[in-house]
C-alpha cells in the first residue's frame, strides 16, 4: 500500500509540486514567523552574551536592559569589588538615543565605557579602534553601510558630534543597533557623575558565578544580581512573553492554510483515482488498506512540504540579510520539533477528508466504466 | 464562461477547498495590515490624546516612544517664559518591565502631575495618584492579569496600589500605566528630572515662532506633537515592516499556489474535452478564456470570503484579546481584491500552457 501511495504521489509530478509547494509555504509561514523571534532574541542579548562578564549588576527590581532603566551609585562598584571571588569590575553607562548622520536616525543602544574596560566593549571591531577615545564613536557597520557613515565621519549622538573611529560587528538588531562612547563624554553630556547603569563582573578563576553572584546579591544592597546567563534569559522573556499571542495567532492561520491546501491535495487525487480504487476493491482490497493509502499519501507530501519548507526558511535566513534588513532569521530545535507535530496534524486529519468517498465506493464501478 | 463555470461547479467539495484555501489566505494578508494598523492607532494614543500641541525633548530627540529623553534643568522655567505659551506640562517617563504572574510585560510608565496634566485622558474606574506609590492602571492589561482597584503592582522593585483604571491606554506591545511624578524620579532615582514637556499655546499662537525661540536654547529639541507621532510611526513600522511584508508575501503565494492547483487539476482532468474541442475547430484563446475564468472565479470569490473571514476573526481575536487592535482600511480591501487578481492571473500560467501543449489529435489516439 505504502508503494502504491508513493506512485499514486509521483506519478503527477505537477499536482506533487503544487501540493507540496502549498504545504511548504504554510509551514514556512510557521516556520518563518518562529525564526523571526529566535532571531530577535538572539540580536537583542547578543551584547550580554559576548560582554564578557560572568555576572551582572543592576539596581534593584531592574532584571531586564532592554526597555529598562537602571541607575547605580558609585559606592556600589566599590562594594562590589571587595566581595570575595571577584576579579574585576566594569561599570558601564546605558540609555536608548539615536546615531544620527545627516537625515538618516538610527536607534541605538548608547554605551559609555569607561578608558581600558575590561568588558562591555564591542566583541568584534572589523575596522579601527576597539575602545572609544574622547568624542569617539564606536559604531555597528551594517548601519554605517546603509547611512553611508565612513571612518574619520562626524555621527550625532546624545546632541554632540563624535568622530567614527571603529566600526563593530553583530551589534545591530532589528530594532536597534549599539554605540558606544567613551564613559567620560556620556557623564559630560548627561550630567550623572557618580552613577552607572549597569556593573559588569568577572569572577575569579575558579569561582562559580553563580556563587559570588549570591554573594553580591547578600552583601550589597539595593541591587539585583544575576549572572551572564540569567540576564540573557531575563531578555529572552521579554520577547517571548510579548510574541506569545502574535505568534499563536499565526500559528493557526498557518495550520489552516496547510490544512486546506492538503486537504484539497488529498481529495483531488483520490478522486481521480476513483477507478483504481474500485478496482482494488473488486479484488478483495478493504476499505482500511484504501485509508491506508491515502493516510501514507498524505504523510509522504506533508513530509516532502515540510523539508521544502525547511529549506526555505534556511534559505531565507541566508537571503533576508543580504537585502541588507537587520532582521535576522534563526531556526530553533523547538520550532522545528512544533510544525513537524503540526504536519502530523495535518496529514492525519486531511487524509479523513476522502474516507467516505472510499467507503461509498461501488467495485462494480470499475466494470460499468465510470 | 459556461463551460468554465460548469468545470468549477461539477465537484463542490473541491472548489470549496480551493474557496476556502484562498480566502484564508487574503484573510492573513487583511489581518496582518489591520493589526499594523491598529497597532499604530495605539502607539500614538498618547501623544494623540495628552495636553499642548508641542513637546520638547532633551537634543536630538525626536521620538517619545524611542529614545530616553532628559531635559536640562531649568527650561521648563524658560518655556513659561516664552510669548504664547499657556501651559507647561512637565512628564518623567520610561519603559518599564513588569512582570505580571511570571510574564514579562513591558510597559510606558508616565510620570506627571495631577494637577498640571499629562496623565490618563479617560478613568473608567477609581480616581488619580494622589499620594505616594499610587498608580494608574491600563484596564485592559489589568483584567488579563485579574488586577482590580486597591490592587499592588511591583514596579522596578518597589509595590504601587492601584487607585484608577484607565482606559484607551493599551497595546499588544506595551500598555501605559501613570504614576505621581515624583513617585517616578524615585523609581529611576533621577531627582527632579524631566523627560518631555507639553505645551498648551494660546489660541492664535505662532506655533513656529514658539518652536524657533526653543531650538534657539542648547540641549533641547522643540517639535510639534504631530511630527513626534510621525516619528514614532515611522520607527515602529522600519522595525514591523520586514516580516509583515515576509508573511504577507508568503500568503500571497500560497494562496497562488491553491488556486494553481485546483485549476491545474481541473485542466489535466478536463484534456479530453479540451482536446475535442480543439479537434473541433477551438481556438487555444478560447480555451485560454476557460482556464483564466475558473482561476478568477475561485480567486475572486476566495478574496471576498477572505475579506469576511478577516472581519470576523478581527472581532473574536479583539474580544479574547482586547489588548490587540485590527483597524481595517477599505483600501486593504480593495487590494486584497487585487491580490486575489494576481493570484489568479499567475496560477493560470501552467494550466494554460498545459492547454497549449494539447495535440487535438490526442483525444483521437485515447
Amino acid at each position: 500500500m505504502i508503494r502504491l501511495a508513493f506512485r499514486n504521489l509521483f506519478q503527477n509530478k505537477a499536482r506533487l509540486a503544487i501540493s507540496v509547494g502549498g504545504v511548504a509555504l504554510a509551514l514556512l509561514l510557521i516556520l518563518s514567523l518562529d525564526a523571526v523571534f529566535t532571531g530577535v532574541e538572539r540580536q537583542i542579548t547578543a551584547y550580554i552574551e559576548y560582554s564578557d562578564a560572568d555576572v551582572w549588576v543592576s539596581q534593584a527590581g531592574v532584571l531586564n536592559m532592554h526597555m529598562a532603566s537602571s541607575s547605580l551609585p558609585d559606592s556600589v562598584a566599590r562594594k562590589v569589588r571587595a566581595v570575595p571571588g571577584v576579579a574585576s569590575v566594569t561599570p558601564i553607562l546605558y540609555l536608548t538615543n539615536n546615531v544620527v548622520y545627516e537625515d538618516e536616525r538610527n536607534l541605538a543602544y548608547i554605551i559609555g565605557l569607561p578608558e581600558s574596560a575590561e568588558m562591555g566593549g564591542p566583541w568584534k571591531v572589523s575596522s579601527g579602534r576597539s575602545l572609544p577615545g574622547k568624542s569617539e564613536a564606536i559604531i555597528d557597520r551594517t548601519i554605517a553601510e546603509k547611512a553611508g557613515i565612513k571612518m574619520g565621519d562626524e555621527v550625532e549622538i546624545l546632541g554632540e558630534e563624535f568622530e567614527v573611529t571603529g566600526l563593530s560587528e553583530g551589534t545591530a538588531s532589528l530594532v536597534n543597533s549599539v554605540a558606544f562612547i567613551s564613559m567620560d563624554d556620556f557623564e559630560d553630556l548627561r550630567g550623572n557623575y557618580g552613577t552607572f547603569s549597569f556593573l559588569l563582573v568577572k569572577v575569579l578563576e575558579g569561582e562559580s558565578p553563580e556563587l559570588v553572584a549570591a554573594r553580591i546579591q547578600a552583601q550589597v544592597r539595593d541591587v539585583t544580581v544575576q549572572t551572564r546567563e540569567g540576564f540573557a534569559r531575563q531578555e529572552r522573556r521579554v520577547v517571548q512573553d510579548m510574541s506569545t499571542d502574535v505568534v499563536t495567532i499565526m500559528n493557526l492561520i498557518g495550520f489552516l492554510i496547510g490544512l486546506a491546501v492538503m486537504a484539497l491535495t488529498v481529495y483531488t487525487s483520490t478522486l481521480s483515482r476513483r477507478r483504481e480504487y474500485g478496482m482494488l476493491k473488486a479484488l478483495g482490497a478493504r476499505n482500511t488498506d484504501l485509508y491506508l493509502t491515502v493516510l501514507a499519501q498524505a504523510i509522504l507530501s506533508v513530509i516532502l512540504g515540510f523539508l521544502v519548507g525547511l529549506v526555505l526558511t534556511l534559505l531565507l535566513t541566508v537571503v533576508v540579510p543580504i537585502f541588507g534588513s537587520n532582521l535576522a532569521l534563526e531556526v530553533s530545535r523547538a520550532s522545528l520539533l512544533k510544525v513537524a507535530s503540526v504536519s502530523v496534524v495535518i496529514a492525519a486529519v486531511s487524509a479523513m477528508l476522502p474516507i467516505r468517498q472510499i467507503a461509498g465506493l461501488d467495485p462494480a464501478m470499475v466494470f460499468r466504466g465510470r | 464562461m459556461s463551460l468554465a463555470r460548469r468545470n468549477l461547479f461539477q465537484d463542490k467539495t473541491r472548489l470549496a477547498l480551493s474557496i476556502g484555501g484562498v480566502a484564508l489566505a487574503v484573510m492573513l494578508i487583511l489581518v496582518l495590515k489591520g493589526f499594523l494598523a491598529g497597532m499604530n492607532r495605539q502607539i500614538t494614543s498618547y501623544l494623540d490624546r495628552s495636553p499642548g500641541s508641542i513637546v520638547v525633548a532633551e537634543e536630538d530627540v525626536v521620538n517619545l516612544l524611542g529614545a530616553t529623553s532628559l531635559l536640562p534643568e531649568g527650561v521648563d522655567e524658560k518655556a513659561e517664559r516664552i510669548r504664547g505659551v499657556e501651559e507647561v506640562t512637565p512628564i518623567l517617563s520610561q519603559f518599564i518591565i513588569l512582570e505580571l504572574h511570571e510574564k514579562k510585560q513591558p510597559a510606558y510608565m508616565v510620570g506627571y502631575d495631577p494637577e498640571l496634566g499629562g496623565g490618563p485622558w479617560q478613568l473608567v474606574a477609581g480616581r488619580e495618584p494622589r499620594s505616594k506609590k499610587e498608580m494608574v492602571f491600563d484596564r485592559v492589561l489589568a483584567q488579563r492579569h485579574n488586577l482590580t482597584l486597591g490592587d499592588r503592582v511591583e514596579v522596578m522593585g518597589q509595590d504601587f496600589t492601584i487607585v484608577g483604571l484607565s482606559s484607551g491606554t493599551t497595546s499588544w506591545m506595551t500598555s501605559f500605566f501613570f504614576v505621581r511624578k515624583q513617585d517616578a524620579e524615585n523609581l529611576l532615582l533621577a531627582p527632579g528630572a524631566t523627560s518631555f514637556l507639553l505645551l498648551t499655546t494660546s489660541d492664535g499662537a505662532d506655533l513656529d515662532k514658539i518652536l524657533k525661540r526653543f531650538n534657539d536654547f542648547s540641549d533641547v529639541n522643540a517639535l510639534t506633537k504631530r511630527e513626534m507621532a510621525a516619528n514614532d510611526l515611522k520607527l515602529f513600522a522600519r522595525i514591523f515592516s520586514a516580516p509583515l511584508k515576509l508573511m504577507v508575501g508568503i500568503a500571497f503565494l500560497v494562496g497562488t499556489m491553491i488556486v494553481g492547483l485546483i485549476i491545474y487539476t481541473a485542466t489535466v482532468e478536463r484534456q479530453r474535452e479540451y482536446g475535442v474541442i480543439k479537434a473541433i475547430g477551438g481556438k487555444n484563446r478560447f480555451l485560454y478564456q476557460v482556464v483564466v475564468t475558473q482561476a478568477l472565479f475561485a480567486s475572486i470569490a476566495g478574496s471576498f470570503l477572505g475579506i469576511l473571514l478577516a472581519n470576523g476573526t478581527a472581532q473574536w481575536i479583539m474580544s479574547a484579546r482586547p489588548q490587540f487592535l485590527i483597524v481595517f482600511d477599505p483600501v486593504d480591501s480593495g487590494q486584497a481584491l487585487l491580490a486575489g487578481l494576481g493570484m489568479a492571473l499567475i496560477a493560470s500560467i501552467f494550466p494554460t500552457r498545459v492547454v497549449a501543449r494539447l495535440a487535438p489529435a490526442e483525444v483521437f489516439r485515447k
